[in-house]
């Protein structure tokens, strides 16, 4: 799941090219897209969506800050889309510490929490996954993944998500967690009318993670 | 069973046998089952050792997987991996590895790529060898197997580095080795080996607690029931191992198996140490019981032995020697029993000794130890040159004292004579009886003057009476004496000489008589005249004389008593005293009968046929009367002469029938049934009751001449004489008087009333033709003078 291949290493560069075009013609009129992903016992939730221009770059904005919080033990949530060069922070809200890192290539970073101690918030300036692990429990798993779109989403327990999108010709990815493998992206042309509809079939495997003692 | 000739032999066999016997069956009991339970047992502990064996296993696993976890855990070592600071990561992985002492740590990545391997610095980047174990691991958490490597087993375990999501995999594994083999050995005892098949099929051996040449023979045989989860044996070394070989690991290059062993001869070796006990123990109580029952047989055997030996000095005739009765048992109590029958023997012996040496009626030696003291005494007086004297004496007229007076009488007065024998002789002379009244005294230095003395004096002391019942019996006795000397060879000689002079004292009624060689010629006569009288029978020397019978009433004669004459061709004429007596004595007098009754019943028929009708007289013998074939012979000779019985009369004397009573009395019965005249002869001389006459079938009765002779002149005869005549007519019977002589006896006879008359006044024993010319001429004279009928002329 942190595999990388060659030509996804050249992604960010290409995403961070359409962002700039995109952002110099801000569109007036945004489409709803309804991105649908699901398994093949039904609709997949957590899962990341997100749509690249394929005709330049998507327009460069202030990405949104993020929060991770630790409550009971836990990352909450579990799954966080954030742009490229969001800062995210992870406030501890249980009364014991946490120490949160994380050695995925696009971030790697560690963080000794005490509960009730602002942390510093940790700046994700490279697209990709990030597994978020705590160095005290092991089972608590969370994960960052930074794109270089200011368009995505998470899917909901349905597993269903939305887009605005200005129309024209993009390019779909979705990701999620648990993935078996890299689900290809999907070119799809939006109408700026609206009503485009994008579907993606994940298949997925539950891993084994520790889990929480009881 | 061989045959023991000793109780002890046989006693001690019996023992050691059922004892050996019962030791075995033991042994044998207790190695069979031994063997099954050793079997068994060793099986089990094969079956604990295998669980013990996959229980350490499984430590082994978690010790490696919890160590493993902690090193996945290591913040450091995560981030070393996430920065791929190799050099960190091996150290990591060595520092790790060291803490559980384990033999092997690889690290791959998630793509199957070896990251470090603590064994091989250089595989770097190499595949993982044992990607199955990191899909295990992706499915379960962690992987576990025995894998080879380099050709050695090692017990691995794969477990992902989670950071959280796995980001590497790190394996541990303990090589198993011979210490492996040893330290299971060491808790399951068991052997323990661990082998391995590879695709080729061919089985290596990695580690063992096995001997190398057990090894070597594992490798060159492998057994078939090797990978399988079935019990069996192997036998190596000269052992037979019970095994179990489960397979432990299995990959495309082959198999690891486990060989677990379990020595039979050690699980054996339990009863094996008892085994050897009970042989010991078995050889010591065999040895104990020989000399148990040798001793106990001993005590057995022993006194019997010493009985044995007692019981042969006894048959020696040894009775000093007596049975010891030492113990308080069966043996001591059949000692004691040996010891009575022993007392018992030799008491009767001497008993019996007594009895075949000595006279039961009067205490003396009897004739056998009368004989051998001779002997003894005729020994001494060869050597000593000196003289020795027999005498023998015998009872006058015992029989008649024994007959009259009764046995009791008899013995009392045999009694009284031995008790006076005794009295009067030394302490060194014996007296003996030797047989019914028949003593003797032997004089072992008498001389013959002695003798002489001695025969005096017994006739002295038997000259008073014995006294029977208040009554004086007078005894006599004749004595015959034989003096040892240098002609008497022997004993039995001297004893034949002083009989030879007893027959001549008592024939001459001479009281004692010294033996005299020449009585031997007469006895020898004698002898000689049996042989010349069995001629005399055969050749017709014998002839009969006839002697007339006359009939006092009417003079008439017409009866004769028939008497037997011998002329000797040598000796001329010989007197019937002297063989008659004789002859009845040896019995032949049987044939003389025979021979008188034929020829005077042969005579009497050819009279008869001639007219003449005398009736004759036969004498018969005591020996004819008891015997069984008179009355045959002489219905025989009346029917072969047609004979009519009435003219034949037989003549038996009153001792004749006195000795056998009852048989004679059958005799006259069958003869008087014949139809013969019957006459007892010499009638007064016996002592025959009157009773008992009166049963006799007889008709007639002859006065004997001994009473006839001298009547005339002594008044006692006369008186015997008529007493008789009246006693005889009283009883019906006709009186013969014998041995008249005179015309005077003649004379009284007639007036006494006697009936007939024999004797020389009328005519001596006549030869035939005699007879019957002085029969014509007195039966003529009677019819010519009839008045003169009874006066012989």
């Amino acid at each position: 799941m942190m595999r990388r291949l060659p030509s996804k290493a050249m992604r960010p560069i290409r995403a961070m090219a359409a962002t700039m075009s995109i952002a110099i013609g801000l569109p007036v009129h945004a489409a709803t897209v309804t991105v649908s992903v699901g398994t093949a016992s039904g609709g997949l939730g957590q899962a990341i969506i997100y749509a690249i221009p394929t005709g330049g770059t998507a327009p460069r904005q202030a990405p949104r800050a993020a929060i991770v919080d630790q409550i009971n033990k836990e990352f909450v949530p579990f799954v966080v889309p954030v742009q490229t060069g969001a800062s995210v922070t992870f406030p501890n809200r249980d009364n014991i510490r946490h120490h949160v890192y994380s050695f995925s290539p696009a971030k790697v970073f560690d963080l000794k929490l005490y509960s009730g101690v602002a942390a510093k918030p940790v700046i994700f300036d490279k697209p990709g996954p990030v597994a978020l692990g705590c160095n005290i429990h092991d089972w608590m798993v969370g994960y960052v993944y930074v794109v270089d779109t200011p368009w995505f989403a998470k899917t909901d327990q349905a597993g269903a998500a939305t887009l605005e999108l200005p129309g024209g010709e993009y390019e779909f990815w979705a990701w999620h967690p648990w993935q078996n493998a890299e689900t290809a992206p999907q070119r799809v042309r939006i109408d700026a009318a609206g009503g485009s509809k994008v579907a993606f079939r994940v298949d997925i495997t539950t891993p084994k993670q520790p889990r929480a003692p009881q | 069973m061989p045959r023991f000739r000793s109780l002890r032999a046989r006693i001690t066999f019996f023992f050691v046998i059922l004892l050996i016997t019962l030791q075995g069956v033991l042994m044998v009991l207790v190695t069979a089952s031994g063997e099954r339970i050793a079997k068994n047992r060793v099986a089990d502990e094969l079956l604990v050792g295998e669980r013990i064996f996959h229980r350490l296993l499984d430590q082994g696993t978690r010790q490696l997987s919890d160590a493993a976890r902690l090193l996945a855990s290591d913040f450091g070592f995560r981030t070393a991996i996430a920065t791929r600071d190799f050099d960190t990561i091996v150290s990591v992985l060595g520092n790790h590895g060291a803490r559980i002492d384990a033999s092997v740590v690889m690290l791959s990545d998630l793509d199957g790529k070896l990251l470090a391997d603590t064994l091989h610095a250089k595989r770097h980047n190499t595949p993982f060898p044992f990607p199955a174990l990191v899909d295990a691991a992706r499915r379960d958490g962690k992987a576990a197997a025995i894998v080879l490597i380099d050709g050695m087993p090692y017990q691995i375990v794969v477990v992902p580095v989670l950071a959280p999501v796995p980001i590497a995999w790190v394996a541990m594994g303990f090589v198993m080795d011979d210490r492996v083999a040893l330290d299971l050995q060491a808790v399951g005892k068991l052997h323990v080996s661990f082998m391995s098949i590879g695709a080729d099929g061919k089985w290596a051996m990695h580690a063992s607690t096995l001997p190398p040449a057990s090894r070597a023979s594992m490798i060159a045989h492998p057994p078939a029931g090797l990978a399988n989860d079935r019990l069996f044996a192997v036998d190596l070394g000269g052992d037979s191992l019970q095994t179990l070989a489960p397979v432990i690991g299995a990959s495309a290059e082959g198999k690891v198996v486990a060989v677990l062993q379990r020595s039979l001869r050690e699980g054996m070796e339990p009863f094996d140490r008892l085994r050897t006990i009970l042989l010991a123990l078995a050889l010591a109580s065999v040895v104990l019981s020989v000399v148990g029952s040798v001793l106990v047989a001993r005590q057995v055997t022993r006194p019997v032995k010493r009985l044995a030996d007692v019981a042969s000095r006894i048959r020696d005739g040894n009775y000093g020697s007596r049975a010891e009765v030492g113990q308080q048992d069966e043996i001591g109590e059949l000692a004691a029993s040996f010891n009575h029958m022993l007392d018992a023997i030799s008491e009767r012996e001497s008993q019996i000794l007594r009895l075949a040496y000595e006279d039961t009626l009067t205490g003396l030696p009897n004739r056998a130890m009368f004989q051998d003291r001779v002997r003894q005494a005729l020994l001494t007086a060869r050597r000593a040159a000196g003289p020795a004297t027999v005498m023998l004496l015998d009872v006058d007229r015992f029989k008649l004292i024994n007959e009259g007076l009764g046995h009791a009488a008899g013995d009392l007065v045999l009694r009284e004579i031995g008790a006076r024998l005794r009295g009067l002789l030394r302490e060194s002379d014996t007296v003996a009886r030797l047989g019914n009244d028949e003593f003797a005294i032997l004089l072992p230095t008498g001389s013959t003057e002695r003798a002489d003395r001695v025969a005096r004096r017994v006739l002295t002391v038997l000259e008073a009476p014995v006294m029977v019942d208040g009554q004086p019996v007078d005894v006599s006795v004749g004595i015959g004496i034989a003096c040892y000397t240098a002609h008497d060879d022997d004993g039995d000689a001297l004893l034949r000489h002083a009989d030879v002079a007893l027959y001549a004292a008592k024939r001459h009624n001479a009281g004692y008589v010294v033996y005299n060689p020449a009585y031997e010629q007469g006895r020898q006569t004698h002898l000689s005249l049996l042989g010349e009288l069995r001629r005399a029978v055969e050749g017709n020397e014998l002839s009969i004389h006839y002697q007339p019978k006359v009939d006092l009433q009417t003079g008439e004669c017409a009866k004769a008593e028939a008497l037997v004459r011998w002329i000797h061709p040598e000796r001329g004429f010989i007197p019937p005293i002297d063989f008659i007596p004789f002859a009845e004595q040896t019995g032949y007098i049987k044939q003389v009968t025979r021979w008188v009754i034929e020829h005077t019943f042969h005579q009497v028929g050819q009279w008869h046929r001639d007219g003449l009708d005398v009736m004759v007289s036969v004498n018969i013998s005591t020996r004819d009367l008891v015997g069984a074939d008179l009355p045959e012979l002489v219905a025989k000779q009346l029917a072969v002469n047609d004979l009519p019985p009435a003219l034949i009369c037989l003549e038996i004397t009153e001792s004749g029938v006195m000795d056998d009573p009852a048989r004679a009395l059958e005799t006259l019965e069958r003869l008087h049934a014949l139809g013969l005249q019957l006459s007892v002869d010499d009638f007064g001389t016996g002592y025959s009751s009157l009773a008992y006459l009166k049963k006799l079938p007889v008709q007639e009765i002859k006065i004997d001449r001994s009473f006839v002779k001298d009547m005339v002149t002594n008044a006692d005869d006369a008186v015997i004489v008529r007493s008789t005549i009246e006693l005889g007519h009283n009883m019906g019977l006709k009186v013969v008087a014998e041995g008249v002589e005179d015309a005077a006896g003649l004379t009284l006879l007639r007036e006494l009333g006697c009936d007939m008359v024999q004797g020389y006044v009328f005519s001596k024993p006549l030869p035939l033709p005699q007879f019957v010319k002085w029969l014509d001429d007195h039966n003529r004279r009677l019819v010519l003078r009839p008045d003169e009928a009874a006066v012989p002329a």
